[in-house]
Protein backbone atom coordinates (compact mmCIF):
# COMPACT_ATOMS: atom_id res chain seq x y z
CA UNK A 1 0.00 0.00 0.00
CA UNK A 2 2.83 2.21 -0.65
CA UNK A 3 2.03 5.63 -2.11
CA UNK A 4 4.15 5.26 -5.08
CA UNK A 5 5.80 2.08 -6.58
CA UNK A 6 7.36 2.22 -9.37
CA UNK A 7 9.07 -0.80 -11.01
CA UNK A 8 12.74 -1.83 -9.77
CA UNK A 9 15.43 -3.51 -10.73
CA UNK A 10 16.12 -7.36 -9.53
CA UNK A 11 18.34 -9.47 -11.20
CA UNK A 12 17.15 -12.34 -13.20
CA UNK A 13 17.68 -15.27 -10.95
CA UNK A 14 19.41 -18.63 -12.78
CA UNK A 15 17.18 -21.61 -13.84
CA UNK A 16 19.02 -24.37 -11.04
CA UNK A 17 19.16 -22.75 -8.06
CA UNK A 18 15.24 -21.61 -8.93
CA UNK A 19 14.14 -25.39 -9.58
CA UNK A 20 16.37 -26.24 -6.01
CA UNK A 21 14.67 -23.83 -4.05
CA UNK A 22 11.13 -24.67 -4.84
CA UNK A 23 11.81 -28.12 -4.16
CA UNK A 24 13.05 -27.07 -0.74
CA UNK A 25 9.87 -25.04 0.07
CA UNK A 26 7.96 -28.04 -0.90
CA UNK A 27 9.71 -29.98 1.67
CA UNK A 28 9.58 -27.31 4.11
CA UNK A 29 5.71 -27.19 3.69
CA UNK A 30 5.80 -30.71 4.26
CA UNK A 31 7.88 -30.99 7.13
CA UNK A 32 5.69 -28.51 8.69
CA UNK A 33 2.77 -29.72 7.98
CA UNK A 34 4.29 -32.76 9.74
CA UNK A 35 5.04 -30.93 12.75
CA UNK A 36 1.54 -29.52 13.05
CA UNK A 37 0.16 -33.04 13.07
CA UNK A 38 2.88 -34.88 15.20
CA UNK A 39 2.06 -32.08 18.19
CA UNK A 40 -1.87 -32.46 17.93
CA UNK A 41 -0.75 -36.20 18.03
CA UNK A 42 0.88 -35.61 21.59
CA UNK A 43 -1.79 -33.22 22.88
CA UNK A 44 0.61 -30.31 23.08
CA UNK A 45 -1.93 -28.45 20.48
CA UNK A 46 -5.33 -28.78 22.78
CA UNK A 47 -8.05 -30.66 20.64
CA UNK A 48 -10.51 -28.21 21.60
CA UNK A 49 -8.89 -25.04 20.18
CA UNK A 50 -6.33 -26.13 17.22
CA UNK A 51 -7.04 -29.26 15.44
CA UNK A 52 -5.05 -31.30 13.90
CA UNK A 53 -3.33 -31.08 10.44
CA UNK A 54 -4.85 -34.06 8.93
CA UNK A 55 -8.54 -32.98 9.99
CA UNK A 56 -8.38 -29.65 8.62
CA UNK A 57 -7.45 -31.15 5.33
CA UNK A 58 -10.03 -33.23 5.22
CA UNK A 59 -12.41 -30.56 6.18
CA UNK A 60 -10.82 -28.44 3.85
CA UNK A 61 -11.79 -31.22 0.95
CA UNK A 62 -15.14 -32.34 1.96
CA UNK A 63 -16.25 -28.65 2.00
CA UNK A 64 -14.70 -28.17 -1.58
CA UNK A 65 -16.75 -31.87 -2.32
CA UNK A 66 -20.37 -29.99 -1.52
CA UNK A 67 -22.59 -27.50 -3.51
CA UNK A 68 -22.85 -25.18 -0.26
CA UNK A 69 -18.70 -24.90 0.16
CA UNK A 70 -18.35 -24.06 -3.52
CA UNK A 71 -21.32 -21.02 -3.30
CA UNK A 72 -19.68 -19.39 -0.51
CA UNK A 73 -16.50 -18.94 -2.86
CA UNK A 74 -18.66 -18.08 -4.92
CA UNK A 75 -20.10 -15.21 -3.41
CA UNK A 76 -17.18 -14.44 -1.94
CA UNK A 77 -15.79 -14.10 -5.56
CA UNK A 78 -18.61 -12.37 -6.30
CA UNK A 79 -17.99 -9.69 -3.83
CA UNK A 80 -14.26 -9.46 -4.48
CA UNK A 81 -15.02 -9.50 -8.29
CA UNK A 82 -17.89 -6.76 -8.09
CA UNK A 83 -16.19 -3.94 -5.87
CA UNK A 84 -13.03 -4.71 -7.13
CA UNK A 85 -14.03 -4.00 -10.75
CA UNK A 86 -15.81 -0.61 -9.74
CA UNK A 87 -13.26 0.83 -8.13
CA UNK A 88 -10.64 0.00 -10.70
CA UNK A 89 -12.32 1.71 -13.34
CA UNK A 90 -13.16 4.25 -11.40
CA UNK A 91 -9.92 5.05 -10.35
CA UNK A 92 -8.28 4.38 -13.53
CA UNK A 93 -10.47 7.06 -15.44
CA UNK A 94 -9.89 9.82 -12.11
CA UNK A 95 -6.74 9.30 -11.59
CA UNK A 96 -5.79 9.45 -15.80
CA UNK A 97 -8.22 12.44 -15.84
CA UNK A 98 -6.49 14.66 -12.50
CA UNK A 99 -3.20 13.28 -13.95
CA UNK A 100 -3.62 15.04 -17.28
CA UNK A 101 -4.64 18.25 -15.68
CA UNK A 102 -1.81 19.93 -13.59
CA UNK A 103 -4.53 22.28 -12.09
CA UNK A 104 -7.02 19.36 -11.09
CA UNK A 105 -3.24 17.56 -9.73
CA UNK A 106 -2.32 20.83 -7.47
CA UNK A 107 -6.36 20.55 -5.92
CA UNK A 108 -7.03 17.26 -5.34
CA UNK A 109 -4.02 15.31 -3.98
CA UNK A 110 -4.18 16.52 -0.69
CA UNK A 111 -8.08 15.33 -0.43
CA UNK A 112 -7.20 11.83 -1.91
CA UNK A 113 -3.41 11.19 0.05
CA UNK A 114 -5.87 11.97 3.18
CA UNK A 115 -8.50 9.75 2.45
CA UNK A 116 -6.16 7.14 1.82
CA UNK A 117 -5.01 7.39 4.82
CA UNK A 118 -8.53 6.62 6.56
CA UNK A 119 -9.52 3.07 7.54
CA UNK A 120 -11.91 2.12 5.09
CA UNK A 121 -13.28 0.06 7.94
CA UNK A 122 -14.32 3.48 9.86
CA UNK A 123 -17.09 3.47 6.67
CA UNK A 124 -17.88 -0.06 7.12
CA UNK A 125 -21.05 0.39 9.87
CA UNK A 126 -22.46 3.14 7.52
CA UNK A 127 -22.44 1.03 4.23
CA UNK A 128 -24.56 -1.70 6.66
CA UNK A 129 -26.88 0.82 8.18
CA UNK A 130 -27.46 1.76 4.04
CA UNK A 131 -27.57 -1.56 2.76
CA UNK A 132 -27.54 -4.32 5.24
CA UNK A 133 -26.10 -7.37 4.87
CA UNK A 134 -25.84 -7.48 1.01
CA UNK A 135 -23.61 -7.94 -1.70
CA UNK A 136 -24.24 -4.40 -2.62
CA UNK A 137 -22.78 -3.22 0.86
CA UNK A 138 -20.29 -6.02 0.03
CA UNK A 139 -18.92 -4.38 -3.18
CA UNK A 140 -19.91 -0.57 -1.69
CA UNK A 141 -16.99 -1.04 0.82
CA UNK A 142 -14.07 -3.02 -2.02
CA UNK A 143 -14.61 -0.29 -4.02
CA UNK A 144 -13.85 2.33 -1.86
CA UNK A 145 -11.34 0.55 -0.29
CA UNK A 146 -9.70 -0.01 -3.85
CA UNK A 147 -10.22 3.34 -5.62
CA UNK A 148 -8.36 5.67 -3.01
CA UNK A 149 -4.74 3.79 -3.03
CA UNK A 150 -5.47 2.93 -6.95
CA UNK A 151 -6.13 6.69 -7.73
CA UNK A 152 -3.25 7.52 -6.31
CA UNK A 153 -1.28 5.46 -8.44
CA UNK A 154 -2.37 5.86 -11.30
CA UNK A 155 -2.25 9.77 -10.86
CA UNK A 156 2.09 9.26 -10.20
CA UNK A 157 2.17 7.24 -13.15
CA UNK A 158 0.05 9.37 -15.77
CA UNK A 159 2.71 11.98 -14.24
CA UNK A 160 6.24 10.01 -14.39
CA UNK A 161 5.99 10.20 -17.80
CA UNK A 162 9.44 9.91 -19.65
CA UNK A 163 10.28 13.82 -20.45
CA UNK A 164 12.11 12.80 -23.72
CA UNK A 165 8.85 10.71 -24.44
CA UNK A 166 6.96 13.63 -23.66
CA UNK A 167 8.85 16.07 -25.77
CA UNK A 168 9.18 13.88 -28.75
CA UNK A 169 5.40 13.86 -28.91
CA UNK A 170 5.36 17.53 -28.67
CA UNK A 171 8.02 18.01 -31.69
CA UNK A 172 6.00 15.40 -33.37
CA UNK A 173 2.52 17.28 -32.70
CA UNK A 174 1.09 13.96 -31.63
CA UNK A 175 -1.93 15.15 -29.52
CA UNK A 176 -5.30 14.21 -28.33
CA UNK A 177 -6.44 10.95 -28.41
CA UNK A 178 -3.49 9.70 -30.18
CA UNK A 179 -1.46 11.21 -27.34
CA UNK A 180 -3.30 9.77 -24.54
CA UNK A 181 -2.83 5.98 -26.61
CA UNK A 182 0.32 5.98 -27.78
CA UNK A 183 1.58 8.53 -24.90
CA UNK A 184 -0.29 8.72 -21.67
CA UNK A 185 -1.46 5.10 -21.75
CA UNK A 186 1.95 3.11 -22.05
CA UNK A 187 4.11 5.17 -19.91
CA UNK A 188 1.67 4.79 -17.01
CA UNK A 189 0.97 1.18 -17.36
CA UNK A 190 3.52 0.14 -15.26
CA UNK A 191 2.16 2.00 -12.56
CA UNK A 192 -1.65 0.95 -12.98
CA UNK A 193 -0.49 -2.73 -13.30
CA UNK A 194 1.25 -2.29 -10.07
CA UNK A 195 -1.48 -0.80 -8.16
CA UNK A 196 -4.01 -3.07 -9.27
CA UNK A 197 -2.15 -6.11 -8.05
CA UNK A 198 -1.63 -4.63 -4.82
CA UNK A 199 -5.46 -3.34 -4.98
CA UNK A 200 -6.79 -7.09 -5.42
CA UNK A 201 -4.89 -8.00 -2.78
CA UNK A 202 -6.79 -5.44 -0.36
CA UNK A 203 -9.94 -6.04 -1.77
CA UNK A 204 -9.73 -9.42 -1.10
CA UNK A 205 -9.37 -8.74 2.77
CA UNK A 206 -12.20 -6.31 2.74
CA UNK A 207 -14.17 -8.64 1.23
CA UNK A 208 -13.70 -10.96 4.19
CA UNK A 209 -14.40 -8.22 6.63
CA UNK A 210 -17.01 -7.48 5.05
CA UNK A 211 -18.81 -10.80 5.67
CA UNK A 212 -17.15 -11.34 9.13
CA UNK A 213 -18.84 -8.29 10.07
CA UNK A 214 -21.16 -6.70 7.83
CA UNK A 215 -22.98 -10.41 7.54
CA UNK A 216 -22.89 -10.66 3.92
CA UNK A 217 -22.83 -14.35 2.70
CA UNK A 218 -19.41 -15.73 1.68
CA UNK A 219 -16.34 -17.23 3.07
CA UNK A 220 -16.40 -14.42 5.76
CA UNK A 221 -19.95 -15.24 7.39
CA UNK A 222 -19.62 -19.25 7.30
CA UNK A 223 -16.47 -18.54 8.99
CA UNK A 224 -18.37 -16.94 12.34
CA UNK A 225 -20.77 -20.01 12.06
CA UNK A 226 -18.48 -22.33 12.45
CA UNK A 227 -16.80 -20.18 15.31
CA UNK A 228 -20.58 -20.01 16.83
CA UNK A 229 -21.09 -23.94 16.78
CA UNK A 230 -18.13 -24.61 18.83
CA UNK A 231 -15.45 -27.40 18.82
CA UNK A 232 -17.38 -29.57 16.72
CA UNK A 233 -16.84 -26.85 13.66
CA UNK A 234 -13.46 -26.36 14.57
CA UNK A 235 -11.42 -28.29 11.46
CA UNK A 236 -14.09 -26.32 9.30
CA UNK A 237 -13.16 -22.93 10.50
CA UNK A 238 -9.79 -23.89 9.89
CA UNK A 239 -10.70 -25.36 6.55
CA UNK A 240 -12.51 -22.05 5.55
CA UNK A 241 -9.34 -19.82 6.56
CA UNK A 242 -7.33 -22.43 4.55
CA UNK A 243 -9.58 -22.07 1.39
CA UNK A 244 -9.38 -18.48 1.57
CA UNK A 245 -5.37 -18.17 1.58
CA UNK A 246 -5.71 -20.55 -1.57
CA UNK A 247 -7.95 -18.02 -2.81
CA UNK A 248 -5.24 -15.07 -2.25
CA UNK A 249 -2.77 -16.97 -3.79
CA UNK A 250 -4.63 -17.99 -6.92
CA UNK A 251 -5.66 -14.32 -7.45
CA UNK A 252 -2.09 -12.80 -6.50
CA UNK A 253 -0.24 -15.25 -9.17
CA UNK A 254 -2.96 -14.48 -11.39
CA UNK A 255 -2.59 -10.98 -11.09
CA UNK A 256 1.78 -11.45 -11.47
CA UNK A 257 1.16 -13.75 -14.57
CA UNK A 258 -1.19 -10.85 -16.19
CA UNK A 259 1.31 -8.24 -15.24
CA UNK A 260 4.23 -10.24 -17.03
CA UNK A 261 2.11 -10.93 -20.31
CA UNK A 262 0.18 -7.74 -20.79
CA UNK A 263 3.49 -5.67 -20.00
CA UNK A 264 6.49 -7.68 -21.66
CA UNK A 265 6.54 -5.14 -24.42
CA UNK A 266 7.57 -2.77 -21.86
CA UNK A 267 11.49 -2.27 -21.78
CA UNK A 268 11.61 -1.84 -18.22
CA UNK A 269 9.25 -5.07 -17.55
CA UNK A 270 11.97 -6.96 -19.29
CA UNK A 271 14.25 -7.62 -16.78
CA UNK A 272 12.53 -5.88 -14.14
CA UNK A 273 9.58 -7.08 -11.49
CA UNK A 274 7.36 -4.60 -9.99
CA UNK A 275 8.20 -3.85 -6.45
CA UNK A 276 5.97 -5.92 -3.56
CA UNK A 277 4.16 -3.56 -2.09
CA UNK B 1 42.51 31.22 8.78
CA UNK B 2 39.80 34.01 8.02
CA UNK B 3 39.40 32.55 4.94
CA UNK B 4 37.09 29.84 5.83
CA UNK B 5 35.16 32.23 7.67
CA UNK B 6 34.42 34.65 5.05
CA UNK B 7 33.61 32.48 2.87
CA UNK B 8 30.90 30.45 4.75
CA UNK B 9 30.15 33.83 6.07
CA UNK B 10 29.30 34.74 2.51
CA UNK B 11 27.39 31.32 2.26
CA UNK B 12 25.03 31.92 4.91
CA UNK B 13 24.55 35.20 3.16
CA UNK B 14 23.68 34.16 0.28
CA UNK B 15 21.38 31.28 1.07
CA UNK B 16 19.30 33.85 3.49
CA UNK B 17 17.70 36.06 0.98
CA UNK B 18 16.64 32.62 -1.15
CA UNK B 19 14.84 31.53 1.67
CA UNK B 20 11.71 33.56 0.84
CA UNK B 21 11.05 32.56 -2.35
CA UNK B 22 10.99 29.14 -1.73
CA UNK B 23 8.57 29.41 0.95
CA UNK B 24 5.98 31.45 -0.78
CA UNK B 25 5.47 28.73 -3.66
CA UNK B 26 5.19 26.19 -0.80
CA UNK B 27 2.34 28.63 0.79
CA UNK B 28 0.73 28.54 -3.05
CA UNK B 29 0.75 24.97 -3.05
CA UNK B 30 -0.96 24.63 0.13
CA UNK B 31 -3.57 26.61 -0.71
CA UNK B 32 -3.89 25.04 -4.07
CA UNK B 33 -4.42 21.85 -2.41
CA UNK B 34 -6.41 22.73 0.48
CA UNK B 35 -9.40 24.67 -1.33
CA UNK B 36 -11.09 21.75 -2.31
CA UNK B 37 -10.62 20.10 0.82
CA UNK B 38 -11.98 23.38 2.91
CA UNK B 39 -14.80 23.20 0.36
CA UNK B 40 -15.84 19.69 0.39
CA UNK B 41 -16.43 20.33 4.41
CA UNK B 42 -18.21 23.68 3.50
CA UNK B 43 -20.43 21.35 1.15
CA UNK B 44 -21.26 19.01 3.65
CA UNK B 45 -21.81 21.36 6.32
CA UNK B 46 -24.55 23.33 4.24
CA UNK B 47 -25.98 20.10 2.49
CA UNK B 48 -26.21 17.90 5.51
CA UNK B 49 -27.72 21.51 7.73
CA UNK B 50 -31.40 20.30 7.26
CA UNK B 51 -31.07 17.03 6.94
CA UNK B 52 -33.50 14.67 8.45
CA UNK B 53 -32.21 11.79 7.39
CA UNK B 54 -31.51 9.00 9.94
CA UNK B 55 -28.18 8.34 8.07
CA UNK B 56 -27.25 11.59 7.50
CA UNK B 57 -27.15 13.76 10.50
CA UNK B 58 -26.53 17.50 10.49
CA UNK B 59 -22.53 17.85 10.40
CA UNK B 60 -23.44 20.64 13.02
CA UNK B 61 -24.78 18.04 14.99
CA UNK B 62 -21.94 15.96 14.81
CA UNK B 63 -19.16 18.11 15.57
CA UNK B 64 -21.14 19.51 18.96
CA UNK B 65 -21.75 15.45 19.62
CA UNK B 66 -18.00 14.85 18.76
CA UNK B 67 -16.65 17.75 21.09
CA UNK B 68 -19.42 16.20 23.97
CA UNK B 69 -18.24 12.95 23.46
CA UNK B 70 -14.65 12.70 22.55
CA UNK B 71 -12.86 15.45 24.03
CA UNK B 72 -12.56 13.83 27.61
CA UNK B 73 -14.69 10.72 28.27
CA UNK B 74 -14.30 8.29 25.45
CA UNK B 75 -11.01 8.98 24.47
CA UNK B 76 -9.94 7.68 27.69
CA UNK B 77 -12.14 4.92 27.65
CA UNK B 78 -12.48 4.10 23.83
CA UNK B 79 -9.51 5.29 22.14
CA UNK B 80 -6.11 5.06 24.65
CA UNK B 81 -6.95 0.99 25.40
CA UNK B 82 -7.70 0.03 21.22
CA UNK B 83 -3.86 2.77 20.66
CA UNK B 84 -2.18 0.52 23.49
CA UNK B 85 -2.86 -2.67 21.20
CA UNK B 86 -2.17 -1.54 18.19
CA UNK B 87 1.13 -0.27 19.58
CA UNK B 88 2.26 -3.47 21.46
CA UNK B 89 1.63 -5.45 18.74
CA UNK B 90 2.79 -3.47 15.88
CA UNK B 91 6.43 -3.33 17.49
CA UNK B 92 6.10 -6.63 18.61
CA UNK B 93 5.47 -7.49 14.87
CA UNK B 94 8.31 -5.17 13.46
CA UNK B 95 10.95 -6.58 15.81
CA UNK B 96 9.81 -9.95 15.54
CA UNK B 97 9.80 -10.04 11.64
CA UNK B 98 13.39 -8.07 11.28
CA UNK B 99 14.52 -10.76 13.25
CA UNK B 100 13.36 -13.57 10.96
CA UNK B 101 14.03 -11.36 7.86
CA UNK B 102 17.99 -11.36 9.52
CA UNK B 103 18.11 -15.39 10.56
CA UNK B 104 16.47 -16.18 7.11
CA UNK B 105 19.38 -14.09 4.96
CA UNK B 106 21.94 -16.29 7.05
CA UNK B 107 20.67 -19.58 7.60
CA UNK B 108 19.41 -20.19 3.40
CA UNK B 109 18.28 -23.52 3.53
CA UNK B 110 15.91 -21.98 6.04
CA UNK B 111 14.33 -19.21 3.94
CA UNK B 112 13.80 -20.95 0.95
CA UNK B 113 11.81 -24.25 2.37
CA UNK B 114 9.81 -21.55 4.73
CA UNK B 115 9.07 -19.31 2.34
CA UNK B 116 6.34 -20.95 0.56
CA UNK B 117 4.51 -20.49 4.46
CA UNK B 118 5.82 -16.68 4.28
CA UNK B 119 4.05 -16.11 1.20
CA UNK B 120 0.91 -18.27 2.05
CA UNK B 121 0.60 -16.39 5.35
CA UNK B 122 1.35 -12.93 3.39
CA UNK B 123 -1.34 -12.79 1.28
CA UNK B 124 -3.96 -15.01 3.45
CA UNK B 125 -6.20 -11.85 4.33
CA UNK B 126 -5.59 -11.65 8.42
CA UNK B 127 -9.27 -10.62 8.99
CA UNK B 128 -10.05 -14.45 8.07
CA UNK B 129 -7.80 -15.42 10.98
CA UNK B 130 -9.83 -13.78 13.39
CA UNK B 131 -12.51 -16.27 14.55
CA UNK B 132 -9.38 -18.76 15.19
CA UNK B 133 -7.78 -16.10 17.56
CA UNK B 134 -10.67 -15.74 19.59
CA UNK B 135 -11.07 -19.36 19.96
CA UNK B 136 -7.10 -19.64 20.90
CA UNK B 137 -6.84 -16.47 23.18
CA UNK B 138 -10.28 -15.74 24.07
CA UNK B 139 -11.47 -12.12 23.71
CA UNK B 140 -9.76 -9.73 25.61
CA UNK B 141 -6.44 -7.56 25.58
CA UNK B 142 -4.21 -9.96 24.54
CA UNK B 143 -6.36 -11.79 21.67
CA UNK B 144 -6.20 -8.19 20.14
CA UNK B 145 -2.34 -7.96 20.11
CA UNK B 146 -1.90 -11.22 19.53
CA UNK B 147 -3.96 -10.70 15.99
CA UNK B 148 -2.98 -7.00 15.46
CA UNK B 149 1.16 -8.63 15.96
CA UNK B 150 0.37 -11.48 13.99
CA UNK B 151 -1.25 -9.67 10.62
CA UNK B 152 1.33 -6.93 11.06
CA UNK B 153 4.33 -9.48 11.03
CA UNK B 154 3.91 -10.72 7.21
CA UNK B 155 4.01 -7.57 5.63
CA UNK B 156 7.28 -6.47 7.52
CA UNK B 157 9.25 -10.29 6.72
CA UNK B 158 7.91 -10.22 3.10
CA UNK B 159 9.77 -7.06 2.21
CA UNK B 160 12.48 -7.65 4.27
CA UNK B 161 12.95 -10.99 2.74
CA UNK B 162 13.64 -9.86 -0.41
CA UNK B 163 15.33 -6.51 0.80
CA UNK B 164 17.98 -8.27 2.17
CA UNK B 165 17.92 -10.43 -0.80
CA UNK B 166 18.43 -7.84 -3.53
CA UNK B 167 21.46 -5.97 -2.20
CA UNK B 168 23.90 -5.61 -4.82
CA UNK B 169 26.31 -8.38 -4.68
CA UNK B 170 29.46 -6.43 -5.29
CA UNK B 171 28.51 -4.43 -1.69
CA UNK B 172 28.65 -8.41 -0.22
CA UNK B 173 31.93 -9.16 -2.10
CA UNK B 174 33.16 -5.52 -1.41
CA UNK B 175 32.18 -6.65 2.59
CA UNK B 176 33.65 -10.08 2.35
CA UNK B 177 36.77 -8.62 0.49
CA UNK B 178 37.45 -5.83 4.12
CA UNK B 179 37.21 -8.89 5.90
CA UNK B 180 34.05 -7.49 7.95
CA UNK B 181 32.20 -9.85 9.66
CA UNK B 182 28.74 -11.22 9.30
CA UNK B 183 27.67 -9.08 12.15
CA UNK B 184 29.53 -6.06 10.66
CA UNK B 185 27.96 -6.80 7.28
CA UNK B 186 24.66 -7.20 8.35
CA UNK B 187 25.16 -3.71 10.55
CA UNK B 188 26.62 -1.95 7.79
CA UNK B 189 25.50 -3.54 4.54
CA UNK B 190 22.11 -5.84 4.80
CA UNK B 191 20.27 -3.71 7.49
CA UNK B 192 20.82 -0.10 5.57
CA UNK B 193 20.77 -1.99 1.65
CA UNK B 194 16.83 -3.39 2.85
CA UNK B 195 15.62 -0.21 4.71
CA UNK B 196 13.69 1.31 2.19
CA UNK B 197 11.70 -1.71 1.72
CA UNK B 198 11.77 -2.81 5.46
CA UNK B 199 9.98 0.55 5.51
CA UNK B 200 7.56 -0.05 2.90
CA UNK B 201 6.47 -3.34 4.28
CA UNK B 202 6.44 -1.26 7.86
CA UNK B 203 4.13 1.25 6.40
CA UNK B 204 1.59 -1.58 4.61
CA UNK B 205 1.76 -3.38 7.66
CA UNK B 206 0.45 -0.24 9.88
CA UNK B 207 -2.46 0.00 7.79
CA UNK B 208 -2.89 -3.79 8.38
CA UNK B 209 -2.53 -3.48 12.07
CA UNK B 210 -4.43 -0.29 12.38
CA UNK B 211 -7.59 -2.46 10.01
CA UNK B 212 -7.16 -5.80 12.52
CA UNK B 213 -7.47 -3.00 15.44
CA UNK B 214 -11.05 -2.32 14.62
CA UNK B 215 -11.96 -5.15 13.17
CA UNK B 216 -10.84 -6.83 16.83
CA UNK B 217 -12.85 -4.57 18.68
CA UNK B 218 -16.10 -4.79 15.83
CA UNK B 219 -16.34 -8.81 16.50
CA UNK B 220 -15.52 -9.46 20.22
CA UNK B 221 -14.74 -6.70 22.48
CA UNK B 222 -16.99 -4.19 24.82
CA UNK B 223 -14.79 -1.46 24.23
CA UNK B 224 -12.79 0.29 22.25
CA UNK B 225 -13.36 2.70 19.35
CA UNK B 226 -14.19 -0.18 16.76
CA UNK B 227 -16.72 -1.30 19.22
CA UNK B 228 -18.26 2.11 19.99
CA UNK B 229 -18.91 2.47 15.95
CA UNK B 230 -20.62 -0.72 15.83
CA UNK B 231 -22.77 -0.39 18.59
CA UNK B 232 -23.50 3.07 17.32
CA UNK B 233 -24.92 1.87 14.18
CA UNK B 234 -26.27 -1.32 15.76
CA UNK B 235 -28.74 0.55 18.66
CA UNK B 236 -28.99 3.33 14.96
CA UNK B 237 -27.05 6.59 17.24
CA UNK B 238 -26.51 7.45 13.96
CA UNK B 239 -24.91 10.43 14.95
CA UNK B 240 -22.63 9.14 17.31
CA UNK B 241 -21.55 6.63 14.41
CA UNK B 242 -20.93 9.12 12.65
CA UNK B 243 -18.68 10.84 15.47
CA UNK B 244 -16.72 7.64 15.37
CA UNK B 245 -16.10 7.25 12.07
CA UNK B 246 -14.45 11.36 12.22
CA UNK B 247 -12.30 10.02 14.81
CA UNK B 248 -11.21 6.99 13.46
CA UNK B 249 -10.53 8.72 10.09
CA UNK B 250 -8.45 11.55 12.72
CA UNK B 251 -6.76 8.46 14.32
CA UNK B 252 -5.87 6.85 11.19
CA UNK B 253 -4.66 10.20 8.99
CA UNK B 254 -2.36 11.02 12.27
CA UNK B 255 -0.33 7.76 12.69
CA UNK B 256 -0.02 7.74 8.94
CA UNK B 257 1.42 10.76 9.03
CA UNK B 258 3.63 10.47 11.65
CA UNK B 259 5.10 7.00 9.95
CA UNK B 260 5.80 9.07 6.79
CA UNK B 261 7.62 12.11 9.11
CA UNK B 262 9.83 9.12 11.20
CA UNK B 263 10.53 7.76 7.53
CA UNK B 264 11.63 10.75 5.85
CA UNK B 265 14.02 11.41 9.28
CA UNK B 266 15.01 7.58 9.11
CA UNK B 267 15.82 7.18 5.70
CA UNK B 268 17.34 10.82 5.20
CA UNK B 269 20.41 9.59 3.45
CA UNK B 270 18.30 7.24 1.47
CA UNK B 271 16.24 10.01 0.03
CA UNK B 272 19.20 12.56 -0.29
CA UNK B 273 21.10 9.38 -2.13
CA UNK B 274 17.95 9.16 -5.05
CA UNK B 275 17.63 13.04 -5.52
CA UNK B 276 21.39 12.93 -6.31
CA UNK B 277 20.78 9.69 -8.69
CA UNK B 278 17.80 11.68 -10.70
CA UNK B 279 19.72 14.77 -11.05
Amino acid sequence: MSAVSAPRRVPRRLRAPALRSGLSGIGGVLVVLAIWQALSAAGTLPADSFPSMWSVVKAVVSDLGTASGWRSIGSTMAGWASGFAIGAVAAVLVGMGIGLSAFAFRSTILVIEFMKTIPVIAILPLAMLEFGGTLKMEYTIVAFGVFWPLVIQVVYGVRAMDPVVRDTAEALRVTGLRRFALIVVPSAAPFIATGLRIAAGVALILTIIAELIGGAAGLGRDMLVAEDSGTSALARLYALIVITGLLGIVISIAFRAAERRFLRWHERFRTIEGTVA
Amino acid sequence: MTMPTMRSRTAIADSAPRRWPAVLPLLGRALAGLWLFALLVVLWWVLSAGSTSPYFPPLSTIVSELGKLWVFHDVRVDLVPSLEHLAVGYVLAGVIAIAIATLFWRVRTARDSLSPLVYFLYVLPAPALLPAFIVLFGIGGSMKIAIIGFAALWPVLFNAIDGMQSIDPVKLDTARSLGMSHRQTLRWVVLPGAAPQIAAGLRNSLQVAILLMVVSEMVASTSGIGYFILNAQQSFESVDMWTGIIVLGIVGSALNFIFVAAERVVLRWYYGERALQTT
